[in-house]
């Protein structure tokens, strides 16, 4: 897996430096107050001006004892975990904050969609081709085709101008944090409804339809047959035998989509001003931030390669023919 | 193929994808207007005597962009597509046929690939390339072709132990005749399945780049920077976002009802009961 | 254990209940919003103190020290905490902010500011010329990372001779000076001398002396900033200024009609065309307009031909409508420059007038110069070679437009063009530094002072300075050095006037627009001018009052 990580990092520094331009060609810097000398003494302070191979054994020679480096373009912030300086302040990693934010949307929507998809699959099957499948597949696909950020708009106003039923972008209302703990906690779950439905439609479909495939595979499987002629209580045939095996590529599915998990969504947080993961890694890209860029693709990947362990041994754990065959 | 087309739901997919085809070949012969010709003093027009579809900020027909927008947004849909699936049949034929390090060094290129998020892998790569369409359309397709990969892999991997393929190579035939004349030709459903989901996705990818500035650029009419384009006026300027959202929404739609009525059909479990 | 499906259900169930809990709570917060609706913004109160001022801002600022922090998100938050010595007042003369005069030596190399008495940082120290000394010593450091050194460098000597009074000398008379030391942020000596600028947490932390100081900075949400009771220019109306972080402009625009925030900037289109249209919009917002101090051109490579040849020039700006620019861009919410001056301003030539329209004599003057269509495709050529090139320009839907408009009016006079559009970063580092473009439309924003050296002076050529375009006029070198050592307002502005002229006649770039700035801002804010002085609505933010008929419901402390 090290290797891995290795590759997927040089990989990574290498198209980074293939970009033209750094931090230091941003927007600022075409004022004509701001002279030329001036960046290249910035471009040096920053080593920019070294070998890119040079520059990565720097960036991995801090790695090594895990430390992500400062931002570029956030005056110094630290990358990835709050750094104390001499005066005893503390300054907050980035990824510390926005990582935090875009795991409670990201989780917030699987919940939805596990909450949704499965028993939508569920009937989709079980009622296959009459009335009630074909009107499920179609709300679903309508779901999945539906531009992200069209919808997001419309729902925004319908939702926030139009009746004042939701807020309409941020996280928190003016006051926050002066609300007792309960409605503080409820003006963050109104603020997140429609980020969250937003972010979990697409999966929604995906896996409703995905469901919805398994079980009629299973269910035509003949050991279904069997439990039915046994004389098995029909709920216990579909829940007990079918959704459960049904499931198990479900398990394998969660564990690749542990990326979209860290992921955000670029355009769901550019509409909603949520400060996640998406839109951090977007802001890097186009101020040239390569301390911020490395530290997500890096934290990214590694997260992933141990999301598909994770999910690997949960597949394993849960199939009780490989459990069986890892005993023996 | 005829069973295929019974189906409700996989017959109205056709359709739409029909429909959308053949509006984007004809467009230039029935776009009213030309789909770059301003006119400051037709500014925001709604629908109306005219103008079918309104006008936008710089008084061109919505109408006739959304014609030349459609030859974009498929093209674009179309080229990705066709790049990731050639890179997709090579690697996961080579995979499949020949197996050991070969597929497990592609193997590996696949997991790592797939554990980069793919939008973000796209936006980075576009943000460093000037945004234009050909770069786009070898991004997206430079980022999908991994599932590709992995079902021709599988298809390889069930059939070479199949018997016409054991009894042509008893025959002598060569790895080349093997894999052309034999698998691939048998492998063929899933790859276009996935290639008409894929060109599904590439619009919607689209139309998302468009969102952030990477799209295609002006002033080349897209269905998804139309969209854009309009996102501001959304309360007063519907036309600019209803439009060109809808024409997204019902293609994308008719691409995944085709594309999935196509899988129902090729696995014959599932359409039993 | 409940069998799946009565799992199911329950889950179905505990969805709902969900769902349903946050009907009634979402009733609060905003039904106030909705009694507001129904106010009457036409009454008239008397000034009030109190409120909170909520804007947008698409992007946030990286840090709160402007000399490093750079973005006009950094210096628009850090305008409200620091002072400079001097400012711009309504009509754009200078004046003094924390001096309260200022004397310039006979020999017009010194400058002596007296700063007013008692003035005081917002943690209660006293504000002396050691800050001022320090803030100066600061920006001219080799190891702070600032890109805005240049000016202060060509101060030779700076000293403090009492704590009331700083003085600087430099080499040779410079005349922007004053302009440069209305745009530096003094700092605070005492609570950075132990600091290494560049890394401090003062930047998120700052301790200034002018209005307001920052109560909370929200990372990627908001920053807050509440009154300075000891602010050395007297006490706001409004308590606080809330800025609230929303990339994207169509959201803001939702979050305005909602009344969630109370000002943002416009476009045209939302400006001309969607408030006279929405009248309960009207309603409880007010527009405004105000000229900034920027303008938008087409560029020349001056080193690429044909653009070397001036009747090629000329040609093209007689091709370009731009009558039709502003109207079709802007919505003629814009005045036509023929100078890089803002028009109405003392540098800003009265008697130059933009190229007119006129095809014909673009025809004439691209033939005189050897450009005809010999083979009748439309399109002049020269040599046997059509005559096309590329206008590059950023992603900003202005320009994008203007490039469209003049591709148009190029291929009426023969001249095709292709537009490409490019990210910010990559077309300053493969374009624009390497000189790699035919032509490009751009736009330039200016400080208020009139020296335009780095910008079109021959020396300032190199890759990376501002005089991309590569002109070099020996008149024009001339008249932008000697701009630099004339103090005196009268004869300097008939040097600025000439160099106007000269440039107008060259024509290195085709001036195309200055567009105007466009602002919403809700009627419970009382006190911004109508129509904006040449400093535009926001030189009184201070005297902006919300009259507490109309002040949102807030959370209160507990």
């Amino acid at each position: 897996m090290v290797p891995l990580l290795i590759g997927i990092s040089l990989i990574s520094f290498f198209i980074m430096h293939l970009a033209p331009g750094d931090i230091t060609t941003s927007e600022a810097s075409f004022n004509p107050k701001a002279s030329e000398e001036s960046r290249q003494k910035l471009r040096e302070l920053y080593s920019l001006d070294k070998p890119v191979i040079v520059q990565y054994g720097l960036w991995v020679k801090r790695m090594a004892t895990l430390d992500f480096g400062t931002s570029f373009a956030s005056h110094q912030r630290p990358v990835f975990w709050q750094t104390k300086d001499k005066d005893g302040n503390i300054s907050l990693g980035m990824i510390q904050e926005a990582l935090p934010i875009t795991l409670l949307i990201n989780v917030l929507s699987l919940i939805l969609i596990i909450g949704v998809a499965l028993p939508l699959g569920v009937i989709s099957a079980l009622k296959q081709n009459q009335l009630a499948d074909r009107g499920i597949t179609l709300f679903v696909f309508i779901g999945f085709a539906i531009p992200g950020f069209w919808l997001a708009l419309m729902l925004m106003y319908w939702t926030g101008v139009q009746h004042a039923w939701l807020p309409i972008s941020g996280l928190e209302n003016m006051g926050h944090e002066n609300m007792p703990w309960f409605s503080r906690t409820i003006d963050t779950l109104k603020h997140l409804v429609l980020p969250v439905f937003i972010s979990g439609l697409t999966g929604l479909a995906g896996i409703s339809l995905f469901v919805r495939n398994g079980m009629l595979e299973v269910l035509h499987q003949d050991y279904i047959t069997t439990a039915r002629s046994k004389g098995l209580n029909e709920n216990r045939v579909i829940y007990g035998h079918a959704l459960r095996n049904a499931l198990l590529p479900l398990i394998t599915i969660f564990g690749l989509s542990i990326p979209g998990l860290i992921g955000g969504s670029v355009i769901a947080e550019s509409i909603f001003a949520i400060p996640g993961m998406g839109k951090l890694f977007y802001d890097a890209v186009l101020m040239r931030d390569f301390p911020v860029i490395m530290g997500i693709l890096t934290i990214g990947s590694a997260l992933t390669l141990i999301g598909n362990l994770l999910a690997d041994v949960a597949y394993a754990w849960a199939d009780p023919r490989v459990r069986r065959g890892v005993m023996q | 193929m005829k069973k295929l087309l019974l189906k409700p739901l996989t017959l109205i997919g056709f359709t739409i994808i029909a429909g959308v085809l053949l509006l984007a070949l004809i467009a230039p012969l029935i776009a009213p207007y030309d789909p770059d010709a301003i006119n400051v003093k037709a500014i925001l027009l709604s629908p109306g005597a005219g103008h079918l579809m309104g006008t936008d900020g710089l008084g061109r027909d919505v109408f006739s962009r959304m014609l030349y927008g459609a030859r974009i947004s498929l093209m674009v849909g179309f080229v990705a597509v066709g790049i990731a699936t050639i890179i997709g049949i090579i690697l996961g034929a080579i995979a499949g046929f020949y197996r050991g390090w070969v597929d497990t060094v592609i193997m590996r290129i696949v997991d790592v690939m797939l554990s980069i998020p793919t939008f973000f892998l796209i936006l980075a790569v576009i943000a460093f390339l000037t945004p234009s369409i050909w770069n786009i359309m070898i991004v997206i397709g430079l980022t999908s072709w991994m599932g590709v990969t992995r079902l021709v892999r599988a298809e390889f991997l069930s059939l070479r132990n199949r018997e016409f393929v054991l009894a042509a190579q008893a025959l002598g035939a060569k790895d080349a005749r093997l894999i052309f004349t034999h698998l691939l030709p048998n492998s063929l459903t899933p790859i276009i399945v996935s290639s008409i989901l894929g060109i599904a996705s590439a619009v919607l990818v689209e139309s998302g780049l468009s969102f952030l500035g990477l799209g295609v650029q002006a002033p080349q009419a897209s269905w998804g920077n139309i969209l854009t384009d309009g996102k501001e006026y959304i309360q007063f300027a519907w036309w600019l976002s209803l439009f060109p959202g809808l024409a997204i929404l019902i293609t994308v739609l008719g691409y995944n009802l085709l594309g999935d009525g196509l899988r129902d059909a090729y696995n014959p479990r599932s359409s039993q009961h | 254990m409940l069998s799946k499906q009565h799992q199911y259900g329950l889950k179905k169930f505990a969805f709902i209940a969900f769902i349903s809990l946050l009907m009634p709570a979402c009733g609060d917060s905003s039904s106030s919003n909705q009694a507001n609706k129904q106010l009457d913004y036409t009454k008239t109160y008397p000034a009030s103190s109190g409120g909170t001022l909520i804007d947008a801002m698409t992007g946030e600022p990286s840090g709160l020290i402007a000399m490093i922090a750079g973005e006009s998100a950094a210096s628009a938050i850090a305008g409200n905490i620091f002072n400079s010595l001097l400012k711009y007042d309504k009509n754009l003369d200078l004046t003094g902010e924390l001096a309260q005069s200022w004397d310039v030596s006979t020999d017009q190399k010194t400058i002596t500011f007296h700063l007013k008495p008692n003035l005081k940082w917002a943690d209660n120290q006293p504000l002396t010329s050691d800050d001022v000394l320090f803030t100066w010593q600061k920006v001219t450091d080799e190891k702070t990372r600032t890109p805005y050194g240049s000016d202060f460098k060509l101060v030779t000597k700076a000293e403090t001779p009492d704590a009331n009074t700083f003085r600087v000398t430099y080499a040779a008379p410079y005349a922007p000076a004053l302009d440069t030391w209305a745009g530096l942020h003094i700092l605070p000596k005492h609570l950075l001398k132990d600091q290494d600028i560049n890394t401090t947490a003062f930047a998120r932390h700052p301790v200034g002396s002018h209005y307001y100081k920052l109560d909370s900075w929200k990372n990627g949400q908001y920053l807050k900033l509440t009154r300075n009771v000891n602010a050395t220019q007297g006490q706001a109306k409004i308590d606080n200024l809330l800025s609230r972080i929303i990339p994207d402009k169509a959201a803001q625009f939702l979050e305005l009609s909602a009344d969630n925030i109370d000002s943002m900037s416009l476009n045209p289109i939302q400006y001309a065309r969607i408030f006279p249209a929405r009248p309960e919009l009207n309603k409880k917002i007010a527009l405004y307009r105000e000229l900034g101090n920027s303008y938008t051109y087409l560029g020349f490579n001056l080193k690429r031909k044909p653009f070397d040849d001036i009747r090629v020039r000329q040609a093209i700006n007689y091709a370009i409508n731009k009558q039709e620019i502003i109207d079709g861009v802007l919505l003629g919410l814009g005045e036509p420059v023929a100078s890089p001056y803002k028009p109405g301003t003392r540098w800003s030539n009265p008697t130059l007038k933009p190229y007119p329209y006129d095809p014909n004599k673009a025809k004439a003057l691209l033939k005189e110069a050897g450009y005809e269509d010999h083979n009748g495709d439309g399109i002049v050529d020269k040599d046997g070679k059509p005559f096309s090139f590329e206008i590059l320009t950023n992603q900003n839907k202005e320009r994008e437009m203007t490039a469209v408009l003049i591709q148009r009016r190029l291929k009426d006079v023969g001249i095709s063009a292709n537009i490409r559009v490019l990210e910010w970063a990559s077309f300053l580092g493969r374009f624009i530094k390497p000189k790699e473009f035919d032509v490009v439309v751009l736009g330039w924003s200016l400080s208020l002072d009139p020296d335009q050296y780095s910008i079109w002076h021959s020396s300032q050529q190199a890759p990376g300075q501002f005089n991309f375009i590569s002109y070099n006029n020996p008149r024009v070198d001339k008249l932008l050095e000697a701009g630099r050592l004339e103090l005196d307002p009268e004869k300097r502005m008939k040097i600025y006037h000439e160099f106007s002229k000269i440039l107008l006649e060259d024509s290195p770039v085709v001036f195309l627009s200055a567009g105007y700035g466009l602002s919403a801002i809700h009627k419970r804010i009382k006190g911004i001018s109508n129509p904006a002085p040449p400093a535009g609505i926001g030189y009184n933010t201070y005297e902006w009052n919300i009259p507490s008929a109309y002040a949102r419901n807030e959370m209160s402390e507990h």
